[in-house]
């Protein structure tokens, strides 16, 4: 439970403090503070670090810490490197983890339907039968794995963002509008790198990034903020487009099922050390509510320590069983990531009780993340006994049916015509 | 009025340079000769209807002049003169070497004498030789020819202002101009902007910035047949160069990995016309499909008119928006024209219904992009800017996109190429900008599109009751 505790003030330096992590159960207060590092606990940031697979750079560390004591703070180069290789940190983890030995643990399993065991139709051939998708031949045009969805399925899209969005406003969350380009300081405060071939952060031209999800321009828009106590918790949610640069090749992620850009609707909040872990359960219950709702088949999961990323410092996921696919997708999650972010980033909040001013946690959770529940719903409400396209109708879950303008089932477009491609037009 | 004037100059000015700084591209991602395509792979084999565009000469020429572009159409002409000339020399070269092929086919089967096809075999390797000389000569003349040919602009529309000013073609509720009004920027607890790229917007301004994108898009679906989709949000140069989009409306992706250095991807967001492009490149579509009527939501990361909306940065200057773009095929001119008005009809329900001080004029012949041949712009009265802004414009691009896209229709043997309208009809970002400066309550605005509330559907119930009572009066 001391994993990383006020490594910051044992550094006693500017920069170092501002970017190690503490646990929630542990105070900030400086009469709390602990002697200086010790090797035990370089130690233990070292069995974090390879407890979560994460890049072990604690040896490095320790040479600069070295140099930097050894240099009484002058070496600036190197007390920029420390602060460089800090920020690189993960977070530290909740020590119930600790015995889950890499397999993430089944925390429930909700089965709201019978599905096919076999035969069930994949995502992109469904929506092509019915001619609602166009993926191929798009690559030179509008870039690699881009998609459009048509007709009614574009239409899904929207009432999905309706359906969350009413969700969350009933749950108490406040909405924000907010910008998919960020400067790459706030992007590297959320915990993603931006540099680096394996990068997953699009650069422009102008050197700013766009957003892989909206936790990040939430998160931006709080930095070197001082919160009241009273105004906390402060729950928000976004709609945005998220850009990713990873791919796969992957054949069980074919489809839409991996892409570049997709349109998500985040929940966010900003809480104190106090309050963080029981917001992640609230979040966790409303994510449940939500694909409760959508009829679908899902269970729920307690990551381990090699899952959670940097910034996390716990996290659940849901995944819904996709029948065509015949695999678990991952649909939604939600991580506690403590400080982690609100002290790369500045966002505090002054305690009412004595006025000290202290580092908020951040909790971040997908309320709806649009091409993979679209995979989940037409998979899962797919009917088997229909052998050709023209007699195909997929059902529209009841929740959704509202947000569709009455429509309860998606059926076979014949205004879209098919994909039929010319090479060359010879001019008369 | 001295700095309005002067503003205005430095606007007509950057205007100029915008156009000269697009006009100076000298690789394309359209054409590659074929010198140049082992580097690079052509993605793209535009349609170039020399004949079609040239047979109209004095209408070229005044599409040219009102458009203020500094092309010479005469150094054109002769530049074409000087491909066709080569172009047809090749032709001919390529049409004796066909000759010789079969005429030595035909003798090595007849037994012919060995000299006599020895002497053919000659003539042909000469030949070969004279084709790969002409084509070496060829390049540069076509390059240079080809990518000027590329700058002419469309054919401008009989209804499109040729003069300096735009036409009014509807206006509803006159602003007050003399009243000042507060920038929209202080009202903080609704909008915070940091910069043209980042902005916040909360409570009901959050609210009414995904409900009047959903509820306009729903109301092209329900009451104009539009069919919605949801479109990609990057575009690559062949697509922007195919549509005459100036490179510096959108910003240009980094990626790691690109296969095609000249085909870079820009930012457009899938809610620019440019997006819808790239799922109608190359298809060929039956004429019973038409006319296709397409909507869809998404963001736009369009800057092309930050600078007119400024110099303050705001709101109306902001790159990202969320917003509601249509497009449009026909076969027709004249159907394109009527799905103009419609676009322009349905939209004109959608801000009369807000209330707000808004009018559609055609743009004068100046502002348009050379793919343009009419564009209407929606605009609503900016009372922080004392003008008005455009929150939506719908084009006609004629056959003119639709040529260097190959997007067609299949009649018999015959390819008809489609004439395009479209082009978002709402950017919320702005719409919203100048709602709050006109001190309309974003809550209590009436979208047109949402799904009924409960409280009307209650009262359709009573009017159905009632209807039902009076059968037996």
């Amino acid at each position: 439970m001391k994993l990383l505790i006020n490594t910051r003030q044992l550094l006693r330096h500017p920069i170092i403090r501002s970017m190690t992590t503490t646990t929630q159960h542990k105070s900030h207060d400086v009469a709390c503070e602990p002697p200086a590092l010790t090797s035990v606990q370089l130690d233990e940031l070292e069995r974090n670090v390879q407890m979560r697979h994460h890049k072990n750079n604690v040896p490095l560390i320790r040479e600069l810490l070295k140099v930097v004591q050894d240099s009484g703070q002058t070496n600036t180069e190197a007390s920029r490197q420390l602060a460089e290789q800090l920020q690189q940190l993960p977070n530290a983890t909740h020590p119930r983890l600790l015995s889950y030995d890499n397999q993430p643990l089944e925390l429930a399993n909700y089965e709201h339907r019978e599905l096919p065991k076999q035969g069930a139709k994949e995502f992109s051939e469904l929506a092509r039968a019915l001619n609602l998708y166009r993926m191929d031949h798009l690559g030179n045009y509008t870039g690699h794995k881009s998609y459009y969805l048509t007709g009614q399925l574009a239409m899904l899209e929207q009432a999905i963002i309706q359906y969350a969005l009413q969700i969350l406003t009933n749950h108490g969350f406040k909405l924000i509008s907010v910008p998919d380009i960020l400067p790459k300081e706030i992007i590297e405060s959320c915990g993603m790198r931006t540099e680096g071939e394996r990068t997953q952060v699009y650069k422009l031209q102008t050197g700013e990034c766009l957003s892989g999800t909206s936790e990040m321009a939430l998160a931006g828009f709080y930095a070197n903020k001082v919160l009241e106590e009273e105004q906390l918790p402060l729950k928000l949610a976004a709609v945005s487009r998220c850009y990713r640069a990873e791919t796969s090749g992957l054949h069980e992620e074919k489809g839409i099922y991996r892409v570049h850009q997709f349109t998500k609707v985040e929940m966010f909040a900003i809480t104190t050390s106090e309050e963080s872990e029981a917001m992640l359960e609230q979040f966790k219950e409303t994510e449940l509510t939500m694909f409760k709702q959508l009829g679908l088949n899902f269970r729920l999961l307690d990551m381990p320590p090699c899952e959670l990323g940097a910034p996390a410092y716990q996290k659940y996921d849901i995944e819904a069983w996709m029948p065509g696919r015949q695999m678990w997708g991952e649909i939604s999650s939600c991580s506690n990531c403590t400080d982690y972010q609100a002290k790369r980033l500045g966002i505090q909040y002054k305690r009412a009780s004595d006025g000290r001013v202290l580092s908020t946690h951040t909790i971040n959770g997908t309320a709806a993340a649009i091409p993979r529940l679209l995979i989940a719903l037409l998979e899962s409400y797919q009917h088997m006994a229909a052998s050709h396209a023209e007699a195909m109708e997929i059902p529209i879950p009841d929740a959704l049916v509202s947000f569709m303008h009455g429509q309860r089932a998606i059926k076979k477009n014949k205004r879209i015509p098919e994909t039929k491609l010319v090479k060359f037009i010879k001019a008369a | 009025m001295l700095a309005k004037t002067t503003n205005l100059k430095m606007l007509k000015l950057r205007h100029v340079l915008n156009k000269s700084r697009s006009l100076r591209r000298h690789i394309s991602a359209l054409y590659i000769t074929g010198d140049k395509a082992n580097e690079n792979y052509v993605t793209l084999q535009p349609y170039l209807d020399f004949a079609g565009t040239f047979r109209d000469q004095p209408a070229l020429e005044q599409s040219i002049q009102s458009r203020g572009l500094n092309i010479n159409l005469e150094t054109l002409l002769r530049k074409f003169q000087l491909y066709q000339t080569h172009h047809e020399q090749l032709q001919r070269l390529d049409q004796e070497r066909d000759a010789l092929t079969k005429q030595l086919k035909s003798l090595t089967k007849s037994g012919a004498a060995a000299t006599e096809l020895e002497a053919l075999k000659e003539r042909g390797k000469a030949l070969r030789n004279d084709v790969k000389t002409l084509k070496q000569k060829l390049y540069p003349i076509e390059d240079d020819f080809i990518h000027d040919f590329l700058h002419l602009p469309n054919a401008l529309h009989a209804d499109c202002p040729v003069g300096q000013q735009e036409q009014l073609i509807y206006r509803r509720t006159l602003p007050n101009a003399e009243k000042e009004a507060s920038s929209h920027l202080e009202c903080t607890e609704m909008v915070q902007f940091m910069d043209n790229n980042r902005y916040y917007m909360m409570k009901q301004a959050a609210h009414f910035d995904i409900q009047a994108m959903q509820a306009l898009a729903a109301y092209f679906v329900n009451q104009g047949d539009f069919v919605q989709t949801s479109n990609p949000d990057f575009v690559r140069c062949v697509l922007l160069e195919a549509n005459a989009t100036p490179m510096d409306h959108y910003q240009l992706v980094c990626e790691e990995q690109l296969q095609n250095k000249l085909n870079t991807a820009y930012l457009t967001g899938g809610a620019a016309f440019e997006s819808y492009l790239g799922a109608m490149t190359k298809l060929c579509v039956y004429p019973s499909v038409l006319p296709l009527r397409y909507v869809c939501c998404g963001r736009s990361y369009n800057r092309a008119e930050a600078e007119l909306n400024g110099p303050t940065p705001s709101l109306y200057t902001a790159t990202q928006t969320n917003a509601v773009q249509s497009f449009v095929a026909t076969l027709k001119p004249e159907e394109a024209d009527e799905e103009l008005q419609l676009i322009l009809h349905l939209a004109t329900d959608f801000y009369k219904a807000l209330d707000v001080p808004f009018r559609i004029v055609y743009a004068p012949a100046h502002s348009l992009t050379p793919a343009e041949s009419l564009r209407a712009s929606i605009e609503v009265y900016a009372p922080s800017l004392q003008r008005y802004v455009c929150v939506g414009r719908i084009s006609n691009y004629s056959d003119f996109v639709s040529k260097r896209i190959l997007f067609s229709a299949r009649r018999d043997k015959h390819y008809d190429f489609l004439h395009l309208v479209g082009g978002p009809v709402l950017y919320t970002t702005r719409l919203i900008a100048a709602l709050i400066e006109h001190n309309v309550p974003l809550d209590k605005c009436k979208l047109l599109g949402l799904p009924q509330a409960p409280q009307s559907s209650q009262s359709q119930l009573a009017q159905d009751i009632q209807e039902f009572k009076d059968l037996f009066k």
